[in-house]
């Protein structure tokens, strides 16, 4: 029981940077991203890729950080991925989103991601082939936290958690403390009212897109490391990540923060009652329960 | 003027195409295409599409099938049912071919075989599936003769992992399945072989594909504390699951199904973990069929077959090409299906598979006689669902890939799985 709690949030971590970046996209753009996941994959192969040109550029980079698999290549390297991440999101906007969003419709957008998501997926599966990569081979044990009752954690995914709680803090205080903060509110508010009051709408979709995508670059290395890294890890994650979402409340970035721990811990906690065979069902659960219950989610505002 | 030249050229070409009909050099004038849906963007799923390949090309060599040379149309499956029923679904429809090869997992096959090839009426051979399921299908008539493969089912290899678990005096052990048709199957046939001996299974845990960790799983498997775990599992949810089993104090004692037999798996969790782990399979018998089979793939692809499934993928082929021969030309997947028995008839001429069998393979049936087919699985003889017996094999993990523990003979086999009813 407390393991899977614990479980739970270990996973809640990686699903609230995705839901975070998607709440955003989803409410200042008005679409549901179904590529938004896909960012995910990129930032876990992008990490992969530098992890390796910094090995080989200095070895001692390939040391292990402490009790952890991570090495000080590994952890450069996010910050990369976070960057260039950040950078394809923008550069899918340009290139997609940006051109359909000036003639269609929502449901366009909606079906554009869809494209957009599937062109990703199998770029980076010629590009990497279908199998399992890893960044580290080596296995490390888990910790035991207590024996009664009994709980065991994986260094990494300590690590993991507390670096996303990091991140989010981080986020937290540019949302509440800077200008810019301010101004991405005010377009999630009302885009039409913020841009008469001088704020640049395309500089605002612009950042959007970076954040989005470095947060999600973050997850997907986080899932990485405690997980594996394949071709289809957006596709598999897409589900949970808009369960987060919904339940957090679409435009909500604490709701969508809090969404992704909830996720987590109802899919771990599901298998308490449920076969293991049903957990892909528990997001689908979760966002039916919540739309049926309380459409807007936990924090989300109804929209006129 | 122009015209009439067209006329011409169009009554010559009739003549031409009448005259060679019938000709000794029709062989290369018409070609027959047969489908084969395989996991080709997986590492152990190209050895067996080019093993297939093979087989075509030396039936060609041997001067094609029906007076007419053979395509085989590959589409990969991609390990996916919805990908592979596509794929089949494009072959039949599109390429029109009556007779289609694949696929590997009981999962792709299973339903290729409910939506596409049996309303189709064409004839499907897997090399690699091994789900009980299709046995019972075949019982009640809904395969309509239509399904055949060269793979033991699924009961052998339970069985032959319970014995290893009797040998190795493990008194619990947990199972972690795919859960799709053939790991729902195999987990459940051990689960009762298991019961069978005595011994304890602690947990039964399914896993689904792309979860996004199987962490809740692992730590359901691991509750009951067993000696041992059993798996039946493909090498991409199988490296995470036992990485994280191992990582969360985990037995190292593992029994594992032939899905496993794959480098990737061994790299990714590290061979110094893997050094209790035994491997189930089905073999080849040790006839000299199979040994010749052995020889002629180290000569042609420079390696040994160590993959899982590429002698079956060879007989697969190469019984459903004999098939088509014993058909005739242009015959459909039905009549094919029908010619199954009389290729693999026991009271036949023997032949051996390469290309001087095939070709004494068509003497025989051209003279209105039954041939025998000497495979590299050895004599393969289909029972009324479609289904073969087998012996089997127990191995572990090596630096040099997989190496081989035990044999355990037909005879055997059948009767530890008789000892256990």
């Amino acid at each position: 029981m407390i393991q899977h709690l614990v479980d739970g949030i270990l996973v809640g971590s990686i699903l609230s940077l995705g839901a975070i970046g998607l709440t955003m996209a989803m409410h200042m753009l008005r679409f549901a991203n179904f590529s938004h996941a896909e960012l995910l994959s990129i930032g876990a192969y992008c990490a992969l890729v530098f992890d390796g040109v910094f090995k080989a550029v200095y070895t001692p980079l390939g040391d292990v950080i402490g009790p952890l698999s991570l090495t000080w290549a590994l952890s450069l390297a996010i910050v990369i991925s976070m960057a260039i991440t950040g950078g394809s999101a923008i550069l899918i906007d340009r290139l997609v989103f940006a051109r359909v969003r000036a003639k269609g419709g929502e449901l366009s957008m909606v079906f554009a991601s869809f494209g957009v998501a599937m062109i990703i997926r199998n770029v980076l599966g010629l590009t990497f082939g279908l199998k399992v990569q890893l960044y580290s081979q080596d296995i490390v044990f888990a910790m035991v936290l207590s024996r009664d009752p009994f709980l065991l954690v994986k260094p990494d995914q300590i690590f993991s958690l507390v670096a996303a709680l990091i991140i989010m803090f981080a986020f937290h205080l540019v949302l509440s403390r800077t200008t810019f903060g301010y101004s991405l509110r005010a377009v999630a508010e009302n885009p039409q009212l913020a841009q008469v009051s001088g704020i640049n709408l395309n500089r605002m979709i612009t950042l959007i897109w970076i954040i989005g995508g470095g947060l999600a670059a973050a997850a997907g290395v986080f899932y990485g490391l405690t997980n594996q890294i394949n071709p289809v890890l957006g596709r598999d994650l897409l589900l949970p990540i808009f369960a987060a979402t919904i339940v957090g409340g679409i435009g909500s970035i604490y709701g969508a923060a809090l969404g992704g721990f909830l996720v987590g811990i109802a899919s771990n906690l599901a298998l308490l009652i449920l076969p293991s065979g049903y957990s892909p069902a528990m997001p689908f659960l979760i966002i039916l329960a919540v739309l049926i219950i309380r459409p807007t989610g936990l924090f989300g505002e109804e929209r006129q | 003027m122009k015209k009439k030249a067209k006329h011409l050229a169009l009554a010559i070409g009739m003549v031409t195409g009448i005259a060679s009909y019938g000709s000794a050099a029709m062989a290369q004038d018409c070609t027959t295409k047969v489908g084969a849906v395989l996991p080709t963007s997986v590492d152990w799923g190209k050895p067996i599409a080019a093993t297939a390949q093979y087989v075509v090309d030396l039936v060609n060599e041997a001067g094609g099938v029906a007076g007419c040379k053979i395509e085989m149309v590959l589409r990969d499956s991609q390990v996916d049912p919805k990908v592979g029923v596509d794929a089949a679904k494009a072959l039949v429809d599109l390429d029109g071919v009556q007779v289609l090869l694949g696929a590997v997992s009981s999962g792709v096959s299973m339903p290729i075989l409910t939506s596409v090839t049996a309303p189709a009426g064409v004839m499907q051979m897997s090399c690699c599936s091994s789900s009980t399921a299709f046995t019972g299908l075949a019982k009640d008539g809904k395969t309509k003769g239509l399904w055949f493969r060269t793979f033991a089912t699924s009961g052998v290899q339970a069985a032959v992992g319970a014995m290893v678990a009797r040998d190795q005096g493990y008194k619990s052990i947990a199972i972690m399945y795919k859960n799709d048709d053939w790991g729902q199957d195999i987990g459940k046939l051990i689960a009762g072989d298991f019961e069978a001996l005595g011994i304890k299974v602690t947990a039964s845990v399914a896993l689904n594909d792309g979860q996004a960790s199987y962490r809740a799983e692992v730590t359901e498997a691991l509750k009951g504390q067993p000696e041992a775990l059993y798996m039946a599992l493909y090498p991409k949810e199988g490296t995470a699951a036992v990485r994280e089993w191992l990582s969360l104090g985990g037995t190292q004692n593992m029994i594992v199904a032939n899905s496993l037999k794959s480098d990737e798996f061994r790299d990714n969790v590290g061979l110094k973990y893997l050094g209790k782990a035994i491997g189930t399979d089905t073999a080849s018998p040790r006839s000299q069929s199979a040994s010749a089979f052995v020889d002629q793939y180290t000569a042609h692809f420079g390696k040994a077959p160590s993959g899982p499934g590429l002698a079956n993928s060879y007989d697969a082929a190469m019984i459903a090409l004999l098939a088509m021969e014993a058909a005739g030309k242009g015959a459909d997947g039905a009549k094919v299906a029908s010619m199954v028995s009389k290729v693999t008839d026991s009271s036949g001429t023997p032949v051996t598979a390469d290309v001087a069998g095939f070709k004494k393979a068509k003497e025989v049936l051209a003279g209105g006689g039954s041939v025998f087919y000497q495979g590299a699985t050895g004599n393969v003889r289909f029972d009324g669902n479609g289904d073969v017996s087998a012996p089997a094999v127990t191995w572990g993990f090596s630096d040099a890939g997989i190496k081989e523990l035990s044999f355990i003979s037909l005879t055997d086999v059948d009767a530890f799985i008789a000892s256990m009813k």
